[in-house]
């Protein structure tokens, strides 16, 4: 018996994640945040009104308007779903903020209001009226829970600051002034060159203004380590440097050659699809100037490596750091994957998948993804909107392995593109999928196989895959073709 | 009422402050406009380019800006320059350098306060070609100037503070690459037409006056050679085409090739362009027939036989027998299914020939839309049996006894050696029977043009109809795509791009945005 117990266990196991597979599921429709926060979203547009702060009524009408602009991107965002509440992300780092509020009550006498923004972007941004979102990107892209505490704690000071909100007063007292009205009047006045005229006065005040907000940056750096260091979280300013390459993800090689990961799933490949045959610019050496980088004057924080120069000192000597769990970088990485796919980001999204193979990762929700990946691609060129979808990136910004992606995407025939839609219906790893997304695959046959390209089929099917499956995340891409 | 006025006062003051912005940005908007070029290579798109007029600089100049876009509308750079006045009218590429074609002028586009000042400025106009040698790193290697004569006389409906000059060169600058040479650049003033090659760093080569006063020319580049199709002022109104060529090598002139069949038929061309195989030129066109030569502006001129057969001539080489003649005739009775005076037995349709080119195979298709003609028996019947009445027999029959419509389009292959054969129909949206007296562009408006993709050897015929743009793959035989024009509030057009590819341009009425994609047929 006790030589059968290691096999039973094994047989126990492998039943138990057969059950997981499953049934999991990475968040429902209903915690989409036009659902999710309805309710807040519409007392967001009651709550906040804007005061009354200006005797002069050209001034307050300004700052009304900006007002009025912060919460109409709030609520238009939470009303194109930009936000989700997936319990256990979003838990996850509530629990950083109650650990930065709780240390730091005087700062921070309120709880804000947490926002899990799909961008992919590496990145966290605060509103004001005590409002953070921390987009998903960015928590797939941390590794540590400290270098998440300390993005946060950066959002935080700009609220506990009030740079936005004083901002946006400045913003308003420039455009009312007469500093303002004098320069626009001087280029009606001018003869010549009124567009370059206009173009100094904006961009010296944009100038002005970043130089303002790179300066609001080393203040709320400044702070964020005061809030750290209260809440007992280590700081280490080397997290500067790691946050300056993350846009760079997409100029990473991949660890095989392209082709590799297509004949892997037994998918014909050839080489030729990968090479530009166009004979356009594209291809040419052209070398004007760098237009990868910011100007100076556009730039709102300051260079990450001047960051770290200026708090290398106030790094946490022997800190013990808290790697961020594997179940919630996973989730944020298939959210966010998910969500390029659902806004036809396909060429960016499959990287993003192959890179996560790379990893080792074997997750067969990711073959999932990689197949609903072609058949949008395929029903995109049955729509003729294929170029849009692959979303074309010039080669300066992506590495080598990216733009043979991209340049197969563009070039592979449609009927190869046909065949692959075809093979990916009878791969192995939908036997372990969720019922869901045993019938996202319908849906997709219907969008991009079906000889019935009609938009009522297509609606007919979204319609068919929502009444049986109420909850899944999967419904906001049945929405769009339910409307139609 | 003392303060309704002042309230008045106070709206005034703040709707000032509030428009003072909006007017700035109005203003300054409009002093700045733009215009977009395909740029060409061997014939072929390799990229866009956005030419603007940012503003004033001077009393005599302007700051410009132009921006490149490579083939997939992707910017990949912008130049930032001041000159005078100028009217980009040509580009193309060569060895990575952008060549740009301009008419520089001290009068014409600009605009003068006066009167006075335009007829002042018109007394001695400084007008040139101006050509740019731009390289793809954004660095402006070389200009030229070349003094233009043109004449001017004073717009008389100018406005308030707006006064131009009328005038314009005698044919407008057109500009092509020559592999691994340089560019040809060919255009006409008052005193001469002029054909100028330069370098590809810029510097100017030779140049040569045309003798000949045609009434239009069409450059083309081939190799190394450089021609010049030219429609003479005769009284042929398709026809009197002749060709001059130059050997850019050794600046040779070819002996000049006068359009015309054995029996001295006059020819139509359709096209002149490089064959895809070979990489000669070639011409392609309609036989005229001397009889009706100007006869084809309406259903019933078209449908009597202006033409009599098509002609496609590859130039091989330039010595005795190298240009390649291939004449086909329906009139001489020998085409099977095609009557004498062009009518496709089968389909009831004459063609009236827009597009035509070569394909892998050596095959020249012709495309255009069937018109089809019909005896209006119904008016016919009903004049005689109201012929007491005078009046409505002369209605009813006023505008002919025959009436025409457009059908489908119609696809004609030329084999290599003549065969001629009705290779199939496009399906097209049907016109209303219209009198056969009446023009035949007031009822047929499509559009024609082809796409290649040379690693499939494929060949494509798009064609914007009423309702629909058709894509025709020409290999396979069949209609590949058929896009609506409107879809809800989607209005779509379907432009020419890159390489076997279209530009996909879709306006979406509701939302206010346009959709531009570029997507492979």
């Amino acid at each position: 018996m006790n030589a059968l117990r290691p096999l039973l266990t094994a047989c126990l196991l492998l039943t138990l994640s057969g059950l997981y597979a499953q049934t999991r599921a990475l968040y429902n429709y209903q915690e989409l945040s036009h659902l999710y926060y309805e309710k807040q979203r519409d007392s967001l547009k009651k709550v906040w009104v804007c005061p009354t702060i200006y005797k002069d009524k050209a001034t307050q009408k300004k700052y009304k308007e900006f007002w009025d602009d912060r919460t109409g991107f709030i609520t238009e965002a939470i009303a194109h779903d930009n936000y989700i509440h997936e319990k256990e992300v979003a838990g996850y780092i509530e629990d950083i903020i109650n650990q930065l509020t709780q240390a730091n009550k005087s700062l921070l006498p309120v709880r804000p209001f947490l926002l899990i923004d799909r961008s992919p972007s590496v990145n966290a941004y605060s509103t004001g009226q005590n409002v953070i979102a921390v987009n998903l990107g960015l928590i797939s892209f941390a590794q540590t829970r400290e270098e998440l505490a300390l993005v946060i704690a950066h959002e935080l000071s700009h609220n506990i600051l009030e740079h936005t909100d004083n901002a946006m007063k400045q913003k308003a007292e420039w455009l009312s002034s007469d500093e303002y009205k004098q320069s626009l009047n001087a280029v009606l006045d001018s003869k010549y060159e009124r567009l370059s005229r206009l173009k100094k006065v904006l961009e010296g005040y944009s100038f002005s203004r970043g130089r303002h907000q790179r300066y609001h940056e080393s203040e709320a750096d400044s702070l964020a380590i005061v809030l750290l260091k209260k809440s007992n979280i280590p700081f280490n300013a080397a997290y500067f440097l790691r946050l300056d390459s993350s846009d760079i993800q997409y100029r990473q090689p991949l660890k095989n050659p392209v082709k590799n990961y297509f004949t892997a799933y037994q998918l014909p490949f050839e080489d030729a699809w990968t090479k530009q045959r166009s004979k356009g610019l594209s291809t040419r050496a052209y070398n004007f100037k760098d237009t990868t980088s910011i100007a100076d004057s556009l730039k709102t924080h300051p260079d990450c490596v001047d960051r770290y120069a200026r708090t290398r000192n106030r790094t946490t000597p022997n800190a013990k750091y808290t790697p961020i769990p594997a179940s919630i970088r996973d989730k944020a990485t298939k959210m966010l994957i998910w969500n390029m796919y659902y806004n036809m980001s396909l060429t960016p999204c499959l990287y993003r998948i192959l890179l996560e193979k790379d990893k080792g990762n074997t997750d067969e929700w990711y073959d999932f993804m990689v197949n609903n990946i072609f058949a949008a691609l395929y029903y995109s060129d049955r729509e003729l909107h294929r170029f849009n979808a692959i979303g074309v990136t010039p080669k300066e910004y992506i590495s080598q392995n990216y733009f043979e992606l991209q340049t197969m995407f563009l070039q592979i025939p449609r009927e190869n593109l046909e065949q692959y839609c075809k093979t990916f219906q009878n791969e192995a790893f939908w036997k372990d999928m969720t019922p869901a997304e045993k019938a996202l695959k319908n849906l997709m046959y219907t969008l991009a196989l079906d000889p019935d390209n009609s938009d009522k089929n297509k609606a007919r099917a979204a319609k068919e895959f929502k009444a049986n499956n109420s909850a899944s995340m999967y419904c906001e891409f049945a929405d769009d073709f339910e409307k139609k | 009422m003392k303060k309704l006025l002042v309230a008045l006062l106070l709206f005034l003051t703040v709707t000032q402050y509030a428009q003072a912005q909006t007017k700035v940005f109005k203003e300054v908007g409009e002093e700045i406009s733009s215009q977009v070029k395909a740029i060409v290579q061997d014939n072929a798109l390799v990229g866009y380019l956005v030419f603007t007029q940012l503003e004033k600089a001077s009393e005599d100049s302007f700051n410009y800006k132009i921006t490149i876009m490579d083939e997939n509308l992707n910017d990949i750079g912008a130049i930032n320059f001041r000159e005078q006045k100028l009217i980009l009218q040509g580009v193309s590429l060569e060895q990575d350098v952008l060549c740009l074609a301009y008419l520089k002028s001290n009068v014409y586009g600009n605009e003068f306060q006066t009167k006075k000042k335009v007829r002042a400025a018109i007394i001695d106009p400084k007008d040139f070609v101006f050509t740019q040698f731009l390289s793809l790193n954004g660095k402006i290697l070389n200009t030229n100037s070349i003094k233009v004569e043109i004449k001017y006389t004073v717009d008389p409906f100018g406005r308030k503070n707006i006064w131009t000059a009328d005038g314009k060169l005698q044919h407008n600058i057109q500009i092509k690459n020559i592999p691994g040479r340089g560019f040809a650049c060919f255009y006409g003033d008052e005193r001469k037409n002029n054909l100028v090659i330069f370098n590809p760093d810029g510097r100017l080569g030779w140049q040569r006056p045309i003798k000949e006063d045609a009434k239009a020319f069409g450059l083309m580049s081939s190799g190394q050679d450089v021609y010049l199709l030219m429609k003479q002022k005769d009284k042929m109104l398709e026809g009197g085409y002749e060709l001059l060529g130059f050997n850019i090598k050794d600046t040779a002139v070819y002996p000049k090739y006068v359009l015309k069949d054995k029996q001295g038929n006059s020819l139509k061309v359709i096209t002149f362009a490089n064959d895809p195989v070979t990489g000669k030129p070639y011409i392609s066109g309609t036989i005229l027939n001397p009889r009706k030569t100007n006869d084809y502006e309406t259903g019933k001129q078209l449908t009597k036989g202006t033409y009599l057969g098509v002609f496609t001539v590859s130039l091989e080489s330039h010595k005795k027998g190298g240009f390649i003649e291939n004449y086909s005739y329906w009139a001489d009775g020998a085409a099977a299914g095609i009557s004498k005076k062009g009518l496709f037995m089968e389909d009831g349709t004459y063609g009236r020939y827009d597009l035509s080119f070569k394909d892998y195979q050596g095959n020249t298709y012709f495309i255009g839309s069937g018109v089809h003609k019909q005896v209006k028996w119904g008016a016919i019947i009903s004049s005689v049996l109201t012929a007491p009445f005078i009046i409505p027999p002369m209605i009813l029959l006023g505008l002919g006894t025959q009436k025409c419509k457009v059908k489908d389009a119609v696809l004609l292959k030329q084999g290599p050696k003549g065969a001629l054969a009705l290779e199939g129909t496009i399906p097209a949206d049907k016109t209303h029977f219209v009198p056969a007296k009446v023009l035949l562009d007031a009822y047929d408006n499509r559009v024609y043009y082809n796409v290649t993709n040379a690693d499939t050897k494929s060949d494509y015929v798009v064609m914007g109809d009423i309702k629909n743009f058709v894509i025709y793959n020409v290999t396979q035989k069949k209609v590949q795509r058929t896009i609506p024009h409107k879809d809800g509030n989607i209005f779509t057009t379907i432009f020419p791009a890159k390489e076997g590819h279209v530009m996909v341009s879709e306006y979406n009425k509701k939302e206010r945005y346009t959709r531009v994609s570029i997507e492979a047929l």
